[in-house]
């Protein structure tokens, strides 16, 4: 009888454990999301029934369409030559340029005030510039991973009858656009749920407007729910789309063959575009060499310790936690995504949609979820962060480590199973041990986005445990700015030593 | 005709190609034969332009396209054509398109796509199409631009006994209605003998000896020649370098 039992829970382990997995998404995303979408009837359609949050939500889309456009137009034609041309320091090039990537976009707004600006920096134009240059990476990035990953065959195939320039427009460029597609997707979702860029340009957003009902003087959450319901639909939107574009086409890497190739030659075009791709590098970095120049012109760091709090451990301390959660639940959903279990295809789109809905949405959901007196153990410490995290960033690990397994052969766990073991056992001895730099990546990857959050986090942190993000906005109002510019480096600067460390650490665990 | 002339090649800082010297005649159809690694598919690439010799000249025709080191004629200049191992179909371009981007043009594609048995199909893209239909479009692509010299990596890899037989005769044909030179990798010697004249053998980068299966046969050059001569025979060769239609 016992035995029976056994054998049964083994061959049911894998269910169990992707139902953990889908618990904890269900959780701590599906439970807001759901509570946005039925409380907002109940507290009445009033504050939507004005002609203005509509125009403010159009204003928004259409700021978060234009970000997306520069975006486009920028980080396509970067993306490809920094991915593939013979262009001189083309890594660091694209180091730099993916910097901004990881740091809250308001301190590049702030870098850039600390900078000789046109007044034009306070207008809706001025928020999609720095946006713009905030977010244009993701979409580099990506299509220079897209380029990369092209089997070199079919490049060479076209070579043999056409110049660079035609192989890199109709074969390169058509091959990637699922990348440069996903990536607008991303930029769209990221610049409609910005909220710390607005507020500090005095440019009107939607996200802004939600968080004001959530203000101390114009406390309304029943009125934020009803103002978050429109966001939910943009946000579905977007899911649909990501469905048609992205979905298992992300997996495109599929088959990458790792063989060196000649990089694309530019020809006479080379010096140009050299001189473009380290203008863009240049540009990225500018805003932080402002934020530099401002802290040491005031002796920002000097007493810095006033006001520092404990910001950087209630930053450092939930992302940890968050990444540590989101990674354990990523391998289970990501691997099951990668196999095509059952299941696996709707959590996927769960934890896609939570990322793509703009955080405000999320937060005021959470709020509604968490802020009763029987969470209020979990509601007032930083699991709530905790919480936050993996609702808005579950889908990061769980798709880096479904593109690792997807890469892989499945044989190799089919060999394992073929020798009795059990789910958690091919886990432990065959998946993570293959893929343990996927892994790590995907943590890394958690831990910098949820590092960097602000708009996620600002609605319901807990009191005395404002991550130092939260801090450094709070401060920019009436604050000493050589501090904030302090703070806002020291924020950068633990991004950019988890980025490094983790890269150290990936290096020499491929040794 | 292509030759090659005293050809060495690196690749990430080790010599892949020792001293190769062959001529590949007009009408002629070349088999490159030897184990995994041996240097054959680099020895394409050297041909296609995709790798610069280190030491030696590619000839095509009577132009040197490359010389100790320099690639003095790109890739695209070469008019030559190539069938990839893995076939290298674009994903998003229509089995028409293939052939339109690779030079063909107007009643050419038709009668083409005829040639090859693809007619009816000139829209589908690669995922519509079955193995074997696309195996057909890479060799109408590689047709198309009506190349100077043709090179087939392992043409007939992947592809299941029936299909082989298949894609054997369509092969043999396409070559004997259009004569030029024809360099050909490929792993079984019943193969190499069914559709070329000569065959050259690569082992560790050098050529260890070029002729016809006969030749091979009476004076294998070594131990690596006589295995492969006699896995052949115990495999009950049907072809013989005389069944070429060139011959």
């Amino acid at each position: 009888m016992a035995a029976s039992m056994g054998r049964a829970l083994r061959h049911a382990e894998e269910h169990l454990a992707l139902a953990a997995a889908g618990s904890v998404i269900c959780v701590t995303a599906l439970l807001p999301l759901v509570a946005v979408i039925a409380g907002a009837p109940l507290s009445g359609l009033g504050p939507l029934a004005s002609a203005t949050p509509w125009l403010v939500l159009l204003r928004s889309c259409a700021l978060a369409a234009a970000v997306t456009a520069c975006a486009l137009l920028l980080g396509v034609p970067l993306g490809l030559l920094l991915g593939r041309a013979d262009i001189p320091g083309s890594s660091a090039a694209l180091l730099l340029h993916a910097l901004p990537m990881f740091v809250p976009p308001f301190l590049l707004a702030l870098g850039w005030f600390y900078l000789p600006h046109p007044d034009a920096l306070f207008t809706p134009a001025g928020a999609i510039v720095v946006e713009a240059i905030a977010f244009t990476p993701i979409v580099t990035a990506l299509v220079a991973l897209g380029v990369q990953a092209i089997d070199p065959s079919m490049e060479e195939a076209g070579r043999l009858s056409a110049p660079p320039w035609k192989v890199a427009f109709r074969i390169i460029l058509p091959v990637t656009w699922p990348a440069a597609a996903l990536g607008a997707l991303l930029v769209f979702a990221l610049s409609l749920s910005e909220l710390g860029v607005p507020m500090f340009l005095r440019v009107r957003s939607y996200p802004a407007a939600v968080f004001a009902r959530l203000g101390a003087i114009d406390f309304a959450p029943g009125e934020a729910a009803v103002l978050a319901t429109p966001l939910v639909a943009v946000a579905l939107l977007l899911l649909a789309v990501e469905r048609r574009i992205g979905a298992r086409r992300s997996f495109a890497v599929l088959g990458l063959r790792n063989e060196d190739r000649p990089a694309l030659d530019l020809g006479r075009l080379r010096r140009l575009a050299t001189l473009a791709c380290w203008a863009a590098a240049a540009v990225s970095v500018l805003p932080i060499a402002g934020l530099a120049r401002r802290a040491f012109e005031g002796d920002g760091f000097g007493n810095i310790g006033d006001w520092i709090g404990a910001g950087i451990w209630n930053s450092a301390i939930p992302a940890a936690l968050a990444a540590t959660l989101l990674t354990g639940v990523g391998l289970v959903l990501g691997r099951a995504f990668a196999h095509d279990r059952p299941g696996s295809t709707w959590l996927d789109g769960l934890v896609v949609l939570a990322f793509v809905t703009p955080a405000a949405v999320l937060g005021v959901g959470i709020i509604d979820v968490w802020n009763r007196p029987s969470t209020h153990a979990l509601y007032r410490t930083i699991a709530i962060l905790v919480i936050g995290f993996a609702a808005r960033y579950a889908v990061i690990p769980a798709r880096a480590i479904a593109v690792a397994v997807a890469q892989g052969s499945p044989h190799l766990e089919e060999a394992a199973a073929v020798q009795g073991a059990g789910f958690f056992a091919r886990l432990w001895h065959v998946v993570i041990p293959l893929h343990r730099r996927a892994l790590f990546g995907a943590w890394l990857l958690a831990f910098v986005f949820c590092l960097r959050d602000l708009e996620t986090v600002i609605l319901f942190y807990p009191p005395g445990k404002a991550p130092l993000t939260v801090r450094i906005l709070t401060l920019e109002a009436n604050g000493p700015p050589a501090v904030v510019a302090a703070l806002s480096l020291i924020q950068c600067g633990m991004v950019g030593a988890a980025v490094i460390a983790g890269a150290l650490a990936l290096k020499g665990a491929r040794r | 005709m292509i030759d090659l002339q005293a050809v060495s090649a690196s690749m990430h800082g080790r010599e892949v190609l020792r001293d190769i010297s062959l001529t590949i005649g007009a009408e002629e159809v070349v088999a490159i034969v030897g184990p995994s690694g041996a240097g054959k598919s680099t020895l394409l690439r050297v041909v296609l332009g995709f790798i610069a010799p280190t030491h030696g000249t590619v000839r095509i025709g009577q132009t040197v396209v490359s010389v100790n080191g320099r690639l003095t004629v790109p890739a695209e200049e070469r008019g030559l054509a190539m069938v990839f191992q893995d076939l290298a179909l674009w994903p998003h371009m229509t089995a028409r398109e293939h052939l339109q981007f690779a030079g063909a043009a107007g009643p050419r594609i038709e009668a083409l796509l005829q040639r090859v048995g693809l007619r009816g199909k000139e829209d589908r893209r690669p995922a519509q199409l079955s193995g074997g239909e696309r195996q057909r479009v890479a060799l109408a692509r590689a047709l198309a631009g009506d190349p100077a010299a043709l090179l087939l990596d392992e043409p007939l890899s992947n592809v299941d006994v029936a299909l082989r037989r298949e894609l054997i005769a369509l092969l043999r044909e396409l070559l004997s209605e259009r004569k030029r030179p024809v360099l050909l990798v490929i792993h079984d010697l019943r193969e190499a003998t069914a559709l070329a004249n000569r065959v050259a053998v690569i082992e560790a980068g050098r050529l260890v000896q070029v002729g016809a299966i006969a030749e091979l046969e009476a004076r294998p050059a070594s131990k690596f020649v006589e295995a492969l001569l006699a896995d052949t025979t115990g495999g009950n060769r049907t072809c013989s370098s005389s069944s070429h239609p060139h011959t």
